[in-house]
């Protein structure tokens, strides 16, 4: 039984860790979008250098907009591999 | 749920920690805790206090001394923000955007001193992100009136109404996890690069620290405060 509870567990961790590293893919979407966002700015800083405060702040905005997707991956990356949430429920399960 | 993680290497292991709870059930009350966020966040407050107290002193009409000069900078800047991102209507937002950016940026450079980051608790974030919440039904409210308020959220059609509703409640909980999520991998991202390098961490953190401990935090806490006014100020059913 007890060698049944470490193997159950062991499989529940690694597929967690499988999971938070496939979770973090999700890091292409912002790369991506804060790229296209920072390219943008400098042409248009590039056509409008007065503008430069402006078109800076509206960058860093839309970059901290393009991120949050990006965060979220990242919340549950960290929660699988350090609060993981399914080796309460094994336990659970285990227990009935 | 535990409501923070943090990372912090002993011995060849990484072991994983929430904030430290000092003291568990505060006044007898059960579930009351008493945790390291808070305690750091009274050092910052206190750190706070003594700045504005320090700067605010002797303070002439002309300014003098280079103490006053500086404060002036520091409020002009703030006033020059809300201004131009919220409009002049907003004049009243300036004291409580300025209390925000310097409590936020504070706590994000407690890493600094070697304390735990506050806004690395996601209890600390989710707090601050349902004080723009309530600021912005608040604006809402008080710009459009019952009628108004009510109007806002089934525009521009009707059907819109759940994903107006969603829209509100997404907006401060992307606010709390972004500042969040920033504050806690950079703590992740440092304790495994000292981990990784044992004992030839000499330079390659240093440098970590310089993007994540400083420039993110000054970072983050500007984006906070941009985000939020931006929330607010387009909370607006009069325009």
């Amino acid at each position: 039984m007890d060698e049944m509870k470490i193997l159950a567990e062991g499989i529940v961790l690694g597929a967690s860790a499988l999971g938070a590293g496939t979770a973090m893919i999700a890091g292409l979407g912002p790369g991506i979008g804060e790229g296209f966002c920072g390219g943008k700015a400098v042409e248009a800083i590039g056509r409008q250098p007065e503008a430069s405060g402006a078109i800076t702040r509206t960058m860093i905005i839309g970059d901290a907009l393009a991120e949050t997707t990006g965060l979220y991956a990242l919340v549950i990356a960290l929660l699988l591999l350090y609060a993981n949430p399914l080796l309460g429920k094994l336990g659970e399960y285990l227990a009935r | 749920m535990p409501t923070a993680l943090m990372l912090a290497s002993e011995g060849g292991g990484i072991t994983v920690n929430g904030p430290l709870v000092v003291v568990d059930n505060l006044f007898g009350i059960p579930g009351l805790k008493l945790t390291e966020s808070i305690i750091v966040q009274w050092i910052v407050i206190a750190i706070l206090l003594v700045v504005v107290l320090i700067l605010t002193r002797n303070m002439k009409v002309v300014p003098e001394t280079k103490r006053q000069v500086a404060a002036e900078w520091i409020v002009s800047f703030f006033v020059d923000t809300v201004d131009t991102t919220m409009g002049k209507k907003y004049h009243r937002y300036r004291c409580y955007i300025m209390a925000l950016f310097c409590f936020i940026m504070i706590q994000n450079l407690m890493g600094l001193l070697g304390l735990r980051n506050p806004t690395a608790d996601v209890s600390v974030t989710g707090t601050l992100a349902i004080i723009t919440f309530c600021l912005v039904q608040f604006n809402r409210g008080k710009t459009g009136k019952f009628k108004g308020y009510m109007k806002s959220f089934v525009e521009p059609l009707p059907f819109m109404l759940p994903f107006n509703i969603i829209g509100e409640f997404a907006n401060p909980l992307a606010l709390a996890l972004r500042l969040f999520g920033n504050m806690i991998a950079g703590t992740v991202i440092n304790a495994l690069i000292y981990f990784a390098l044992g004992k030839l961490a000499i330079l390659i953190p240093a440098i970590a620290s310089l993007y994540f401990d400083i420039f993110s935090a000054v970072m983050q806490a500007y984006i906070f405060i941009m985000l939020s006014m931006s929330y607010i100020s387009s909370a607006d059913c009069e325009e």
